[in-house]
């Protein structure tokens, strides 16, 4: 496939309708195309061009997870949020909400915030001091001997915030799909108890890693390769996402246990009135969902080598530090595990067609100290291997979908939820391009 | 005549999050009235006489005794601390005989506190107590003392209690407390006894169980029979019976206090539902040669403390009383690292009103301790007016009237002030203020933590007062 190196995005229109027919046309038939099944072809982890359609039609019409709540407590703590082509600033106002705007001055364009994170009253853009109020107004541009500028038409845009039981979601679309408010009616009862309100960041940690989002992402749908995980293996079953009748022999003590400690957890949940039910919509809904509670191994409290509690601090109000994880995926960029001890986010925001950020944030009660409530090392140490090990093999198929030996193979029924994720994304794409 | 029931919906009342006791909003407080009531927080142990002023008897052969400090002052402890008490067994001619008994009355009614004291036929003091101590009888005491307790502020409060026999006397303490307080605390009570008769204060535990929908109580026997009405649990503590009453034992605060053995047992079981170590406190009412080596080394430390804090006294009462929060951070539990014997109090916090902020990096109070700053007395001054504003950086002092912007004043005597839309929206003139008052009139330049910091915008500032400014 022949793709012009310098195709424009333009601001107005789709990328879709300003590329050429022919090219519309292969890219059109690439999706059309795609084997159930299969992995992708090549040009879908290393495509300039559908990156762009990518940023487009997936990032640029759905809601994506951006921070959660203990990012930034307090009016006027911001994060700005870069994918793509994009730089989002997201504020919170002093009404307690969220604002997000595109970071682009609306003077000459430069970045108005340069801070990954930080606290402002007003933004001041650093080239030309143009200052915006935090909704975005332009309420400050020095502008001697001028007649005729009118600053009301220069507020920065404005994109779409949403923050259900403490996560926050952005949309950049004109119009965001409206049924993010059902599957936040799903996920809000399994997160409220945690409180994530009452968090406190202990630890983030920024990754690139050299490949392709969606290999990201697919690489957390399935737990196949989890042989490659020692550290969570301790605490996660290594026979998740499998079912009865798909258990190596190798694995079947490990399920035994697993079913136990399944149902004293379920158990648990009903006393405490804890939602633990698979909700498993992935490819269904627009903003596609997974959610579950889940048991972990040994103690069953923590992603610990014997899985006991990492914090001392109970989030939120609940009752227990046995309450296994609950586990959320959210097409398209994020995951998450909340335990009765800590939090972790995990946000997934593409730099190019074969680079991504990974952002994994560990949250803990706001009340628990480091190094008397929890040791930072020991709170970390499960995910930080985890994703080292996940960024390895995402890189180890980046590098095979360069190659042109590289063949689409088959997802294996484990990995049933690698090929939803990979369904729900043709059928996005395909839907925007039509 | 028949009796009429009419059936009212019970409400759950509607609580503040957690616990917190009394002493800890005083603690913050500045205003005079306020601060007299720092005498309700217990600081530090004293010596101090005390004069009985009844005597209660109680089921299983105890028997409360009720005090009052011969002083008029209320008596300051933590619910689960004890007091130590001399008492003349042989006689106000002999030594007298030391023996701690842990408090069973509730600090939230400080005016006179209570020990509950079990016969011990074979004693040497509590027979003697118990034959003895009458209203009017007045005794030397030393505390409170002990790191068994209730923490001061607990935004969870879930708690299992686990008392066998006397054990319930601290664990009483505390119950009473949190039934005292509001909050949304949550309490089981495991009561081990060793016959169905013999449980100190059960009609009170009915009641308080009755009344307060947070706190629930079970009994058990041990293993010497059980009488055919029995209802309790029967048997010694087991991981199953800890289970049943506290399924969510895991997640709870275990405060457990009774004989060695039973607190051996305990410490085994509770590993096995789950609790945390840390999350387990406990108290000694028997024990090995060194549990009591180890409580007489509190004793020691609270006597050495009360000793030191009744010099400081006798030497300047007002002084030490006005220094009375500061003196807190003294009496520190000292066995943490022994485990056994550790009960974490969260340390008081001191709320300092204008306590500058990090992001301050020069507050007032930290400008004040500064290293040598120049003498704004010896720098020029230039322009007219009735206030003076001190630029410590510049070096200059410019006059200004009381109604101009301080921006204009400073910028026109060579001040170099970074500004860009002179209204307060931008925030590019923002400098730190390191004493005086100032008017400002922003539109959104700057944060409230950033005034509180000791920053300000002096292109919508006018002068209150005098300024020294850091710029």
């Amino acid at each position: 496939m022949t793709a012009p190196v310098h195709q424009p995005l333009n601001a107005r229109g789709k990328l879709a309708s300003s590329l050429p027919a022919e090219q519309l046309a292969e890219i059109t038939e690439l999706f059309a195309l795609r084997r159930t099944g299969y992995s992708l072809d090549a040009p879908f982890y290393t495509d300039s061009t559908i990156f762009k359609i990518d940023m487009e039609a997936i990032f640029g019409q759905h809601w994506i997870f951006a921070a959660s709540t203990a990012e930034l407590p307090e009016p006027g703590d911001y994060v700005t949020v870069d994918y793509g082509p994009y730089s989002l600033i997201v504020l919170r106002n002093d009404d307690g909400g969220v604002n997000v705007l595109h970071n682009v001055c609306r003077h000459r364009g430069a970045r108005v915030l340069t801070e990954p994170t930080g606290s402002t009253g007003n933004l001041v853009c650093g080239y030309h001091s143009w200052t915006y109020s935090p909704s975005g107004d332009l309420i400050h541009a020095s502008a001697p001997g001028e007649t005729k500028f009118d600053k009301s038409c220069f507020g920065l845009k404005r994109a779409h915030g949403r923050e259900v039981a403490g996560l926050i979601f952005v949309c950049i679309a004109d119009e965001p799909p409206t049924d993010f408010d059902e599957t936040s009616k799903i996920f809000e009862p399994y997160l409220a108890p945690h409180d994530l309100s009452k968090t406190k960041i202990a630890y983030q940690q920024n990754i690139i890693e050299e490949g392709n989002w969606k290999l990201v992402m697919e690489n957390n749908r399935e737990c196949y390769h989890c042989d490659g995980h020692p550290e969570l293996a301790c605490s996660l079953f290594p026979t998740w996402g499998l079912t009865e009748g798909l258990i190596p022999a190798h694995l079947e003590e490990v399920w035994d246990r697993n079913k136990q400690a399944q149902s004293s957890l379920e158990e648990r949940c009903r006393r405490y009135g804890l939602p633990y039910e698979v909700v498993e919509e992935l490819d269904t809904r627009i903003a596609g969902i997974r959610i579950s509670r889940e048991s972990l191994d040994g103690e069953g409290e923590s992603f610990s080598p014997d899985g006991r509690r990492l914090s001392k601090k109970l989030l939120g109000d609940l009752p227990d530090f046995r309450l296994g994880r609950c586990s959320m995926h959210l097409q398209p960029n994020s995951w998450f595990h909340f335990l009765g001890d800590h939090v972790i986010t995990f946000g997934v925001f593409p730099i190019n067609e074969h680079q991504s950020l990974v952002r994994t944030t560990w949250l803990v009660a706001d009340d628990a100290e480091e190094g008397v409530d929890y040791d930072l090392e020991k709170l970390t140490y499960t995910w930080k291997q985890t994703n080292l090990q996940d960024k390895a093999f995402v890189e180890l198929c980046q590098q095979g979908a360069g190659s042109p030996a590289y063949q689409p193979g088959p997802y294996m029924k484990s990995e049933y939820q690698v090929e939803a994720f990979i369904n729900w994304y043709v059928q996005r794409v395909q839907e925007h391009l039509a | 005549m028949t009796e009429l029931l009419i059936e009212t919906p019970v409400r759950e009342p509607q609580r503040i999050r957690g616990l917190e006791m009394p002493w800890n909003r005083v603690m913050g407080s500045t205003e005079a009235p306020a601060r007299a009531a720092r005498a309700l927080g217990p600081w530090h142990p004293q010596e101090f006489m005390a004069e009985c002023v009844e005597t209660i008897p109680e089921a299983g052969g105890m028997m409360t005794l009720v005090f009052r400090r011969c002083d008029g002052a209320p008596l300051a402890f933590r619910a689960g601390q004890y007091v130590n008490i001399a008492f003349p067994v042989n006689g106000e001619e002999h030594e007298p005989v030391d023996r701690s008994y842990s408090l069973s009355s509730s600090p939230t009614e400080p005016w006179t506190f209570s020990v509950t004291v079990k016969r011990d036929p074979g004693g040497l003091v509590s027979p003697w107590v118990h034959d003895n101590v009458r209203p009017g009888t007045v005794l030397d005491m030393l505390g409170p003392v002990g790191a068994f307790h209730l923490p001061d502020a607990d935004r969870r409060a879930r708690y299992l209690f686990l008392a066998a026999g006397a054990g319930i006397t601290p664990i009483m303490s505390m119950l009473r407390t949190i039934h005292s307080l509001p909050g949304t605390a949550n309490v089981v009570v495991l009561y081990h006894g060793a016959e169905a008769g013999g449980f100190a204060f059960h009609r009170e535990l009915a009641y308080i169980a009755s009344v307060d929908p947070r706190v629930k109580v079970f009994y058990a026997l041990g293993d010497r029979g059980r009488p055919e009405e029995w209802e309790g649990f029967s048997g010694r503590l087991s991981s199953a019976m800890i289970e049943e009453v506290a399924p969510d034992a895991n997640g709870r605060q275990v405060y457990a206090c009774g004989p060695e053995g039973y607190l051996n047992t305990a410490t085994e079981l509770l590993k096995k539902v789950g609790v945390d170590d840390t999350s387990i406190y406990m108290e000694f009412f028997s024990g090995d040669r060194k549990t009591l080596l180890e409580y007489q080394a509190e004793i020691a430390l609270a006597s050495d403390i009360a000793e030191e804090i009744a010099e400081e006294i006798a030497d300047s009462a007002e002084d030490y009383y006005e220094s009375q929060p500061s003196a807190f951070g003294l009496y520190e539990p000292g066995y943490d690292a022994e485990g056994t014997l550790k009960a974490s109090g969260l340390p008081l916090e001191i709320v300092e009103p204008e306590a500058p902020s990090s992001e301050a990096g020069k507050g007032t109070s930290e400008a004040d301790s500064a290293a040598p700053s120049p003498d704004a007395s010896s720098f020029d001054t230039v322009g007219t007016g009735s206030l003076t504003l001190s630029f410590m950086r510049t070096g200059i002092n410019v006059r200004i009237d009381p109604e101009e912007h301080i921006l204009g004043a400073a910028q026109r005597a060579g001040v170099r002030i970074g500004a860009n839309c002179k209204e307060g929206m931008c925030g590019s003139c923002k400098v730190v203020k390191l004493s005086g008052e100032v008017e400002m009139n922003h539109q959104g330049g700057i944060r409230k933590r950033e005034i509180d910091a000791g920053k300000f915008l002096p292109c919508c500032s006018t002068a209150q007062t005098d300024l020294v400014i850091d710029a």
